[in-house]
């Protein structure tokens, strides 16, 4: 794993260049993560004061993306990285757009738990949202180690769950789709619950391109619009020859 | 160097050089039998200093070369000395074997930082608690792996005073205490706990109280209702005049205890300082008096003196009752004939409001403790005159809530004075 080591650099200001651009990932990663937690009790606690709070927050984390975007535009500019280093920042440039999206699917979501609290909540209706809910959150944390560890078995196996973000999301469509037809009542809400199944449907996606570039980074190959099998299979080709 | 351990090798080569002589008269070649004969002793010197270098070399203690006299005691000194010093590296081994040992074993999280907040070591508790991965881990930012935004900025503010407590994220309401602890040359100890039980207790706690408190209202409303009703109708006998006002009596005090509950219930569930508004304290301290002069019976002196006309950020309404307990806390505790002034003044080190009395004071001992739930100073006495017990707790709780300081100053038998210490940045100076 050539690409791993960012450690020896004749400058060592262009080594606290790239660090800083980590952990300025990481950090803008943990607002995103806690912006969905918080989204995701709102809903199901029904809190929509803490709904409210999280879609007046998102302008922090658009913020953070300009911010890592403008740096990185430097460190190119500046440094002309090669290699491991300017996969690097090719990586980060595209995982912050993912991370920005996952920030504006947390916003939608906490606005519809902000309207939904004000409503009687159902009796057990957020046990899909919460298990679908949990296993995106499941793969943003996961993507962003993958992604701080430079561990692309990480980031293959958590790529892989998006398959089950996306059977659930199915499922709770076809429950809801019924819901619908057995009460025309339910419509509304049957709706919204969509609204948020789906937002939740593609932040597993995002957390899945993140991966994607983590595997760039480390190894130096594109594997977007890839069957995963096929992925792995390289992968571990590569990494016998190694 | 000892006299013996000369003598000793230099009386052996006497004894070879007087042999080869004597060995030199019989054949009749003295110089030539001494010469070889030295030469002889040599070539053993020789050989024994690369037996022993190999040996040296080799790191090995156990395969000394094997020798007698003084080579043999030599090698037998450089052996002993290299033993001594094993035995202790095995002893300081297995002492930070041990150690190390220990300190995985502690049921809460202990992570070593590098100045620059990479780990370097961390244990199973800590890899549980945090998700950390055995040898991958070492040497990565701790905050590229923990990411929660509160650790966060405690691990980047650099002041490691005040632990942080973080929900750890998820639906799952796990709740962790972080403290830091700088040590060696700028080295962190970073100590993680689950406190997710203690949290949830706090929590149980909060909702119990508000709940009951809230439960508590309507009965007693209806309650204090009809023994007002009762203690008005004149057709109820004389004998049980006494206890109808008494009851009507404590169901007051209940209310205005349930009262003071919610009202820290309620500051407890609010999440920030809240920003507020400008309040004119001036204004705020006359209608406390004109309040409390209104509800007394007899005249009591109570002072105002403005020495500012700063307004105060903050909630107004919170503001009005943390110095409305200061005032009726005065007023209750000294005599009618006594004083209370209340200040306003504002100086470098931000706003002040003091109320001072010329009551009964408080001992030192109490000082400490007044501003807990219930705590009270003399039982009795403070039942009698009708308190809920909560009106410091709730002078406490407001001034956190405004990053201010309650500061008690008492001499018994003199008088007390109370006073807040609000920050500059609180202040907002008239237009």
């Amino acid at each position: 794993m050539e690409a791993a080591d960012f450690s020896h650099h004749t400058s060592r200001r262009f080594n606290e260049d790239l660090e800083r651009v980590r952990t300025k990932v990481s950090a803008m990663g943990g607002f995103v993560e806690e912006q969905l937690s918080r989204a995701l009790t709102a809903l199901v606690a029904g809190d929509s004061a803490m709904g409210q709070s999280v879609a007046t927050q998102d302008y922090k984390v658009n913020g953070m993306e300009v911010s890592i975007d403008e740096e990185c535009s430097r460190i190119l500019a500046t440094r002309a990285p090669a290699a491991g280093d300017l996969r690097m920042i090719v990586a980060t440039i595209k995982a912050i757009t993912d991370l920005e999206r996952i920030g504006d699917e947390c916003e939608k979501i906490a606005l519809i738990a902000a309207r939904l609290a004000t409503e009687e909540r159902p009796e057990d209706h957020y046990r899909e949202v919460k298990h679908i809910g949990r296993v995106a959150q499941g793969m943003v944390r996961d993507a962003l180690d993958a992604f701080a560890r430079l561990d692309a078995d990480l980031a293959v196996r958590t790529a892989r769950n998006d398959r089950i973000v996306d059977e659930e999301y199915e499922s709770i469509q076809r429950q809801c789709i019924t819901f619908m037809m057995e009460d025309p009542r339910m419509i509304r809400r049957a709706l919204d619950v969509m609204w948020v199944v789906r937002s939740l449907e593609r932040i597993g996606d995002h957390a899945k391109n993140v991966c994607e570039y983590v595997i760039y980074m480390v190894h130096g190959k594109d594997v977007r619009h890839r069957s995963l099998e096929r992925v792995e299979q390289e992968l571990k080709g590569q990494n016998t020859r190694e | 160097m000892s006299p013996s351990s000369w003598w000793d090798p230099l009386a052996r080569a006497a004894l070879v050089a007087g042999a080869a002589c004597l060995a030199g008269l019989l054949i009749g070649h003295v110089a030539l039998a001494v010469a070889l004969a030295l030469a002889v002793m040599l070539a053993r010197q020789l050989y024994m200093l690369a037996q022993v270098r190999q040996w040296l070399r080799s790191d090995r203690v156990d395969l000394a070369p094997d020798a007698g006299g003084a080579w043999g005691e030599a090698i037998g000194l450089i052996g002993r000395l290299f033993r001594r010093k094993q035995y202790h590296k095995r002893r300081m081994l297995q002492l930070l074997r041990e150690l190390r040992s220990s300190t995985a074993a502690i049921a809460d999280g202990v992570v070593m930082l590098n100045p620059a907040a990479e780990i370097l070591w961390f244990n199973r508790a800590a890899a549980r608690l945090l998700h950390l991965r055995g040898r991958t881990d070492i040497g990565l930012r701790v905050d590229n792996l923990v990411r929660r935004p509160e650790f966060v900025e405690y691990l980047r503010s650099g002041n490691y005073a005040v632990p942080v407590i973080v929900q750890a994220g998820g639906l799952s309401d796990q709740y962790l205490h972080f403290q830091i602890v700088p040590y060696g040359a700028g080295q962190l100890l970073l100590m993680v706990r689950d406190v997710t039980q203690q949290a949830r207790l706090e929590e149980m706690r909060k909702d119990f109280v508000a709940n009951a408190s809230h439960e508590l209202r309507s009965p007693l409303t209806v309650i204090s209702g009809y023994l007002e009703t009762l203690s008005q109708d004149e057709s109820i006998a004389a004998d049980l005049r006494g206890p109808i006002d008494a009851m009507r009596r404590q169901a007051l005090r209940m209310t205005a205890i349930v009262h003071d509950l919610l009202e820290l219930s309620r500051l407890e569930a609010e999440e920030a300082a809240p920003t507020g508004e400008p309040v004119d304290v001036g204004g705020l301290l006359a209608r406390l008096r004109s309040d409390l002069l209104a509800r007394l019976s007899e005249t009591r002196d109570v002072q105002i003196v403005i020495d500012s006309s700063d307004r105060l950020l903050g909630v107004e309404a919170q503001l009005h009752s943390a110095f409305g307990n200061l005032l009726e806390n005065a007023v209750k505790y000294t005599a009618a004939d006594g004083t209370i002034a209340m200040r306003w003044w504002r100086d470098e080190h931000g706003g002040h409001l003091a109320v001072r009395d010329t009551g009964i004071g408080i001992a030192a001992a109490h000082i400490p403790r007044l501003t807990e739930r219930f705590y009270r100073v003399d039982p009795g006495r403070s039942r009698a005159s009708g308190g809920s017990g909560l009106g410091l707790a709730i002078v406490k709780h407001v001034l956190q809530r405004h990053g201010a300081r309650l500061l008690i100053e008492s001499e018994e038998g003199k008088g007390s004075t109370f006073s807040c210490h609000f920050l500059p940045a609180r202040l907002v100076p008239p237009a």
